[in-house]
């Protein structure tokens, strides 16, 4: 992507950007244009005082109190316009950062994010500054424009044709600016890459801690960042001098602006009829400032230019063909009362869930599930089980919408679902994916993620999940905060509170992934208790290998290679499917609770018996 | 006032190593200076000599001179800051690495209360401040400063009550300017703090989308969201603000010295000591400091930044591990003995682990169960050396941990945990841990030592494939195969497996247990389990409670015994099979 050229209308995003805080901008117009164009005032002050100088009796003090004027005016605008431009800004970014996230929490929530989190982080602040700086600048543009015209009217009431020799050496910087400005693109764009990837090694490195410290590679991994940075110099240093290459450009045409003017008024400055040393200190000055303006639309231009690929990032995280998502605007709930989230009523009863003909392969892999049948009746339990790599947890995304599906059909209550991934949520159905995730807030918000349950509630929730004793033994109870990621709490735990925080919604459909791995005997068999218990009334779809859960299901679905091999009850797979006992007898091997008997198993190995 | 100390102090260090570059920085510097200088003094000739009358012909090489200088001045400026930017960036890439070093080597403590975004802001984003910073300072602060000194020399040799009142009117905008910026250092800190708050957010949420959509949490996260914007942007207005008075100092620095140059200049201009062309090159001389003045102004918002990085940076830095590293014993080769001797340990005032002692034999094979949260896992950190006990010794080899080179130690110490944690790169560095020491044909010996050449042939790339985030593409199992190989790269002395087949599916167990088998011969092993199968390869039993030892013995003897707990927890699977 790196020299790719951007298909995206960046003036029409940041347009769009415009009119998130209109009010804003238009006022953002008239102050910087004022800032541009009054430093007029003071060069025309400086002329007279050139001018002046030579006349006897001069005295000094009206133009010191015309420039004292002239500062004043331009502090306050100038705190105006800088007050202004931050609150435009901030609505900007805002704006961009909420579109961003919003969409990604409305995609197939198991595809939202490919890119490491580090990368994405680059997006959300580095991107998103860029963007932001890029837009705020246009507002100096009609500023640049005035203070030209303004400049270029004084100058040639004085001398047209050294007015030219100012302003030729303009024309050639912007020129020069636009064609380095693909350069510098390509350079900033190769640095920028370079940045990305040593964030997100070290998003992964300290992700990853326990595991380095562990495993004692401290080192590599080290070195392997230090390469990192080494490639990031050579990126950065190239960028750098090209930029300074390109401001020193600008200082000569201002220096050679000036020797131009020395030689050709060489011949009559400071003489009768010839240009005044006051007329030249006003070019010089207004050199000067036209230096200032086309530096500043070159770099407008490399800005424009850096946003575009901005965009192109931010863009790229959004999975969609319509690019103006980035740039929408709502209410961003900056002042005021913040809305209340409602919880959707209870009235999304489950009688029956079928499954049609479903179809997903992964991208580029044979990995997938084929052509998938199955039906769940209300308050029924099924077990998906197979072998690792069966495609077990697919299916349960698959069905759920978290990947989009290369065919097939699921019905609820007899109608077919068109956007499952929105559909099922709660109080329809509640997941808890085979790696949970908790967040770094308390245990009470984790459960609850915004909804309005009592401690009560929270209570029964905890208990069916098994979590209640460990949850006594926490000093600051529902208070008690998880740490990133729930790092405080133990795997099982986690697991146990993710649990939790789908019994607290309730939901019809109840689907878990593997969600006992790290559970010990008696918790496990507590939970499935409770969950039989205490919640009858619900559906459950459960991707499990263990034994109890097989054993309480009312159906059991055998994967093998991304495709039903068996379907039934426990007692007819152990006699009428191969793989299925394959599966029951290994996990019998596994599972000191498969010795059921107490019997001296014949399987046992190593000849040891438990 | 500005760190300037504390962040020399920690400069220095990097910058002794480059002494060749800064001094031809120096030396570049100083000649662009130099000839940055003699410009507006051609000028003045230039004008003096005109109004006196002198032919063109003598002032036309004048204005050609002013514009070779200027040009040569540029390409010395270029060299400088190419010079800058090298010295800079080798400078804060040694202050990046070691400091990700540092922190790396922090305790566990430490890494559980700090995201890994937010060390992503410390070591990348305040780091790279200090490189921004650094370049311009060389260029931009220390150059333009010089700069003006020379200035000040200059117009003393004009005339000394203008040389006195420039100096005293530099050193009373550069007094100005210094302490604006003081008050202007914690309203941007703040505004770091803020952005770092929500890309800690942020960086959470996306790592959890699954959960939060699953569980219909999304209209929470985004009201978190709002939450930390609300908050956030009155930080920011003053933040600009701050940054505003900045660039007001630089606005009545100008009218204040414009201000001077025309009362000075006209009084001694009608008294008779300056001429025209003077006054102009006291003006001219004023612009030209404006500019340093302006662009010193500039750097201050770097300089803000950098300054509260250099802070926080440098908090990190004496942030020292709780955990005591210079030990320099080193473990036997060959099977460990490991020893805990009455261990007593807590996360914060929570008793985990309470007089736990053990003594198990070069080996043997131990198995550890409890219910989750009953110290299973802790003691296996303890034994590598994450925590340290708070009362009570831990030995490897009759060697005191404590004592032990840490490194050696754990890499004498192979343990697979639960969670396997995978990089976004390829298989090859997944397993090495981008060693690059790590020749290709040993990583196939170990895979075809697990059985996992067939596997990794299914990979579109072999060893080249690249994982995606978070391992995405292989399944939980398939990753903690890869752990396996991890380990299985080291030669550990001790083997410890915390609850390492707990995701595996069945049939795939089998594929484990085979060079479990192998990893376990010859050596000590401590298996952590929720379930009882999963330790009958075991020697000898430990059962833990609420931090406390219930049990321990030699597992034949415990199942032996039907008053034993082990016994007793076989009768719970028994009835649960049979429910």
């Amino acid at each position: 992507m790196t020299t790719r050229k951007s298909s995206l209308p960046v003036l029409r995003l940041m347009f769009g950007l415009i009119r998130v805080a209109p009010g804003w901008y238009v006022a953002n117009i008239f102050l910087w244009t004022s800032i541009w164009v009054i430093p007029v005032v003071p060069a025309l002050i400086t002329r007279r005082f050139f001018d002046d100088l030579g006349t006897a009796g001069f005295n000094p003090a009206t133009l010191i109190a015309l420039l004292v004027g002239y500062g004043l005016a331009r502090l306050g605008v100038m705190f105006t316009a800088m007050w202004n431009d931050v609150n435009f800004m901030f609505r900007v970014s805002s704006t961009l950062r909420r579109n961003m996230l919003e969409r990604i929490f409305d995609l197939p929530g198991a595809q939202s994010v490919k890119e490491a989190s580090g990368e994405v982080i680059s997006r959300f602040r580095d991107d998103v500054e860029h963007v932001e700086e890029a837009t705020s600048m246009t507002v100096d543009l009609a500023g640049t424009a005035l203070f030209g015209l303004v400049a270029a009217s004084v100058l040639t009431a004085i001398d047209g044709q050294l007015t030219l020799l100012v302003f030729a050496p303009l024309l050639f910087m912007v020129v020069v600016a636009e064609r380095a400005g693909t350069r510098i693109r390509r350079y900033r764009n190769a640095a920028r890459e370079a940045t990305e990837r040593i964030t997100g090694a070290l998003g992964e490195m300290y992700g990853a801690v326990q595991s380095i410290k562990v495993a004692g590679v401290e080192k590599p991994m080290i070195e392997h960042f230090k390469r990192l940075n080494h490639e990031r110099r050579k990126m950065m240093v190239r960028d750098k001098v090209l930029t300074a290459a390109l401001e020193s450009i600008f200082w000569n045409t201002l220096s050679i602006g000036t020797g131009l003017i020395l030689i050709f008024a060489a011949g009559d400055i400071g003489r009768e009829g010839g240009l005044t040393v006051g007329e030249f200190a006003l070019f010089v000055f207004f050199l000067d400032y036209i230096t200032d303006a086309g530096w500043f639309i070159g770099a407008f231009i490399a800005r424009f230019k850096q946003a575009g690929v901005s965009f192109e990032r931010m863009f790229g995280l959004m999975h969609t063909d319509d690019p103006m998502l980035l740039t929408e605007k709502r209410e961003l709930h900056l002042h005021g009362d913040l809305p209340v989230a409602v919880t959707p009523a209870h009235d999304a009863r489950l009688d029956k869930l079928e499954v049609r003909g479903l179809n997903f392969r992964y991208p580029g892999t044979p990995n997938g599930i084929e052509n998938i049948d199955l039906t769940l009746e209300r308050g029924s339990f099924t077990v998906v089980t197979g072998k690792i790599g069966s495609g077990k947890t697919t299916l349960l995304r698959t069905i759920l919408g978290l990947v989009d599906s290369d065919g097939g059909a699921v019905l609820w209550n007899g109608e077919e679902i068109t956007d499952r991934d929105d559909f099922f949520v709660p109080p329809r159905s509640a997941y808890t994916p085979q790696v949970p995730k908790l967040f770094s807030m308390s245990l009470r918000e984790n459960l609850l993620l915004g909804r309005d349950e009592s401690d009560e509630e929270i209570d029964g929730a905890i208990r069916s999940a098994a979590l209640d004793r460990d949850v006594a033994h926490m000093p600051e109870g529902l208070d008690t905060l998880v740490g990133p990621l729930g790092m405080r709490l133990s795997g099982g735990q986690i697991q146990r509170t993710a649990a939790a925080r789908m019994f607290v919604r309730d939901p019809e459909l109840l689907v878990f992934d593997d969600l006992s791995s790290a559970l010990d005997v008696d918790t496990e068999k507590t939970l499935w208790e409770r969950l039989f218990i205490e919640h009858a009334e619900s559906t459950a779809l459960v991707v499990s290998h263990r034994r109890p859960a097989l054993q309480r299901a009312d159906q059991i679905i055998v994967l093998d290679a991304g495709r039903v091999v068996a379907t039934g009850k426990l007692e007819d797979l152990l006699e009428t499917s191969p793989e299925f006992r394959d599966l029951w007898e290994t996990e019998a091997e596994g599972n000191g609770n498969g010795n059921a008997s107490g019997r001296p198993r014949s399987r046992s190995r190593n000849g040891l018996v438990v | 006032m500005i760190p300037v100390r504390s962040y020399l102090r920690l400069l220095a260090d990097y910058l002794r190593r480059q002494k060749l570059r800064v001094a031809s920085l120096t030396i570049t510097l100083f000649t662009a200076i130099g000839l940055t200088l003699v410009g507006p003094q051609l000028v003045r000739s230039f004008l003096d000599r005109a109004i006196e009358g002198s032919p063109v012909d003598e002032l036309i090489p004048l204005a050609v001179w002013f514009m070779v200088i200027a040009v040569l001045q540029q390409v010395f400026n270029v060299t400088a800051t190419y010079l800058a930017e090298q010295v800079g960036w080798t400078a804060t890439n040694e202050m990046r690495a070691d400091l990700a070093a540092h922190v790396l080597n922090l305790d566990m403590g430490f890494h559980k209360e700090h995201t890994p975004g937010e060390m992503i802001e410390r070591i990348d984003g305040d780091v790279t401040a200090q490189a921004d910073f650094f370049s311009a300072f060389a260029i931009r602060v220390l150059g333009n400063s010089i700069l003006m000194v020379g200035v000040m020399v200059l117009l003393w040799r004009e005339n000394m009550w203008v040389g006195l009142g420039i100096t005293l009117f530099f050193m009373v905008a550069l007094g100005a300017m210094l302490r604006i910026q003081a008050w202007a250092v914690p309203l941007w800190k703040k505004v770091r703090a803020r952005s770092a708050e929500l890309m800690g957010l942020i960086g959470e949420q996306l790592g959890g989308t699954e959960d939060i959509r699953g569980n219909g949490g999304v209209g929470y996260m985004m009201r978190r969201f709002t939450e930390i914007l609300r908050a956030w942007l009155p930080d920011q207005v003053m933040g600009r603000m701050g940054f505003s008075a900045l660039w007001g100092t630089s606005i009545a620095n100008y009218i204040v010295g414009t201000v001077l140059v025309f009362w000075l200049g006209s009084f001694f201009f009608n008294e008779g000591t300056l001429t025209l062309g003077s006054v102009y090159l006291i003006f001219s001389y004023t612009e030209m400091s404006r500019r340093p003045m302006e662009q010193i102004r500039e750097q201050m918002e770097r300089f803000q930044k950098a300054a509260a990085g250099i802070s926080r940076v440098q908090g990190l830095f004496d942030r020292t591990s709780v955990l005591d590293t210079s030990g320099t014993e080193v473990i036997p080769e060959g099977a460990l003995r490991v020893e805990l001797d009455d261990v007593v340990f807590g996360y914060d005032d929570d008793v985990v682990l309470d007089r736990v002692s053990l003594d198990l034999a070069p080996d043997r094979i131990l198995g550890v169960l409890g219910r989750s949260g009953s110290g299973k896992t802790t003691m296996a950190r303890l034994l590598t050396r994450l925590y340290d006990p708070i009362e009570g010794s831990v030995r490897l080899g009759g060697v005191e941990i404590r004592g032990a080179e840490i490194h050696s130690l754990r890499r004498r110490v192979g343990m697979v945990t639960q969670d396997v944690q995978l990089f976004r790169a390829t298989i090859r560095d997944n397993l090495t841990f981008f060693d690059e020491t790590i020749p290709d044909s040993r990583l196939h010996e170990v895979l075809d030592e697990l059985g996992l050449t067939e596997w990794l042939a299914t990979m579109p790339e072999g060893l080249d494939t690249r994982l995606e985030a978070g391992g995405a593409g292989l399944s939980a199992g398939q990753a903690q195969l890869l752990a396996f190989t991890r380990i299985f790269l080291e030669n550990p002395g001790l083997v410890i497996l915390d609850e390492a087949s707990s995701r595996l599916d069945p049939a795939t167990e089998k594929l484990i247990e085979r060079a479990v088998d192998r990893l376990l011969a010859d050596r000590t092993g401590i298996i952590i389990a929720h379930r009882l199968a999963t330790v009958t390869r075991a020697d000898d039993i430990l059962i833990l409670e609420d931090g406390r030892v219930i049990e321990y013995g030699e597992r034949v003897t415990l199942a032996a015994d039907p008053e034993s707990r082990l016994s007793h927890l076989l009768v719970t699977g028994m009835e649960e099979v049979l429910a």
